[in-house]
């Protein structure tokens, strides 16, 4: 599993409090935490408004970028600022995110085409975000056709089908998978990953949903999430999920996790 | 005639709606004014469920059943509210804001709304100011619900503040504002008419700015 940490994000109460008084101190944690939990990147949201977004963006990069090595995901719904902030970053990361909206991908794809840097793709276009997997499928497969015309090799795709909620959309699990399954069929090299908590929206408890959330949606190819890998509940499911499919070869990820105090707490002896 | 009205509304917050929709046939049978079955069967509700909502007593699936049960009741009663002239008690234009694709905060504020006796107009998702003002003409609204989930959208809610206020209906229409990443002072600081921080709430604020 490629985990993308979610927590640096000013739409996350705690963050933006300490974005909005450039609290360094707090930010510097939350990256090293989630590091150590194993994010293997971490996504970096501004979460403020579009006047002062570029300059937040890059000082919360700047400070990930000193703290830690793992490679920064440059999170903003508008790709103007994910370009400006590219030569800001180190080391190719990923953009997150591009869509089959207005002209994101034509914008942003002649940029990263050469190069490592990893993409996220959410299937929603200007009619807006679907609940069937139909259309999810349909615009991945336009997301797809444009990213191959820049030569964009598939296994830099990361595709978010964009879970609904299931409180209001009693289908929202279902539907993602189906989607997240063709889109997997159609591009075998692509990668797969979701917003995992976006599904239990307006539901008590979120995290028993979002733990069988994700273990279902492992269960049909998902191989990358953005989620808080500092949460444990989250994390026993991932480990254990992953020894349930065979994925965990003898069990190393899961004992090893458990030893580190990563999920479980250890008997005394 | 008040214990059949009580159950219309205990009925609605538990989102049974064919019984709904038939004990408001009854009572109208029976001669109870429809307005009345408005205010105190269906209305008094969703009353209730919004406080609960509010309280997190309830959840978002019991809202959507209650507003779904709402809306059967709803159903049957309106061409008696339309026979004796009665209107709903304000109308409003809602909408997510251009560029923002998210609803599910909008269309509970929505729901909440109806469940206030309010009219409500739905623009949809990706909304253009001009749609807004257009809207709000149309369909002589008193106020014009704006919702961003994107901090790089927020910005488009100034906008339709700002054309509202300049254009012909200013002072006629309110504004009210919300989703993620929206304070009261981000309202303030664009002159919108009123922030809330959630559905239930932003329900309550219509209600008094229409009464």
């Amino acid at each position: 599993m490629i985990i993308i940490g979610e927590k640096i994000n000013g739409s996350i109460p705690s963050a933006a409090k300490a974005i909005a008084e450039r609290d360094e101190a707090y930010i510097r944690e939350l990256a090293r935490k989630q590091s150590e939990s194993g994010a293997d990147y971490l996504d970096v949201n501004a979460g403020t408004p579009p006047d002062i977004e570029r300059e937040t963006l890059a000082w919360l990069i700047g400070l990930v970028q000193d703290e830690v090595d793992t490679p920064i995901c440059i999170d903003s719904s508008n790709p103007e600022t994910i370009l400006e902030m590219i030569p800001l970053v180190k080391k190719p990361g990923m953009i997150n995110s591009v869509s089959d909206e207005a002209n994101k991908c034509e914008r942003l794809f002649p940029h990263v085409a050469s190069g490592e840097w990893k993409i996220i793709a959410l299937t929603c276009d200007d009619r807006g975000i679907p609940a069937a997997p139909d259309r999810k499928f349909e615009i991945a497969g336009a997301i797809m056709k444009k990213a191959d015309s820049f030569g964009i090799a598939q296994d830099r795709i990361f595709f978010d089908a964009l879970v609904n909620t299931v409180g209001t959309t009693p289908l929202a699990q279902v539907s993602f998978t189906e989607a997240s399954r063709r889109i997997k069929e159609a591009f075998p090299g692509v990668h797969l990953t979701s917003g995992l908590s976006n599904i239990s929206f307006g539901m008590p408890c979120r995290k028993a949903i979002n733990q069988c959330f994700l273990t279902l949606a492992m269960n049909s190819g998902l191989d990358s999430a953005i989620m808080d890998p500092t949460n444990s509940d989250m994390r026993a499911a991932l480990y254990a999920t992953q020894v349930l499919l065979a994925l965990d070869e003898d069990c190393v990820d899961y004992l090893s996790a458990y030893r580190g105090g990563l999920f479980g707490v250890p008997k005394k002896p | 005639m008040s214990e059949l009205l009580k159950e219309i509304s205990e009925n609605l917050q538990i989102g049974k709606a064919k019984i709904v929709a038939e004990l408001v046939g009854r009572a109208l049978s029976e001669g109870i004014p429809p307005q009345k079955i408005l205010d105190d069967g269906l209305l008094a509700g969703m009353g209730i469920i919004g406080a609960k909502f509010k309280a997190n007593e309830v959840f978002v699936p019991e809202v959507l059943v209650a507003a779904r049960a709402m809306n059967k009741g709803t159903e049957i009663l309106k061409p008696a509210l339309a026979a004796e002239g009665i209107s709903a008690k304000g109308k409003a234009v809602i909408g997510t804001v251009k560029g923002d694709l998210h609803d599910i905060g909008k269309n509970l504020v929505k729901m909440m709304m109806e469940g206030r006796g309010i009219e409500m107009v739905d623009l949809g998702v990706d909304v253009p100011p001009e749609r807004f003002l257009e809207a709000a003409k149309e369909h002589g609204a008193s106020i014009v619900c704006c919702s961003a989930l994107l901090t790089t959208t927020m910005g488009e809610i100034k906008n339709v503040v700002e054309l509202i206020k300049s254009s012909d209906i200013a002072g006629k229409v309110k504004v009210m504002i919300g989703g993620a990443p929206i304070t009261r002072a981000y309202c303030d600081q664009i002159g919108a008419d009123s922030y809330s921080p959630d559905a239930a709430s932003a329900a309550e604020a219509a209600e008094a700015l229409i009464s």
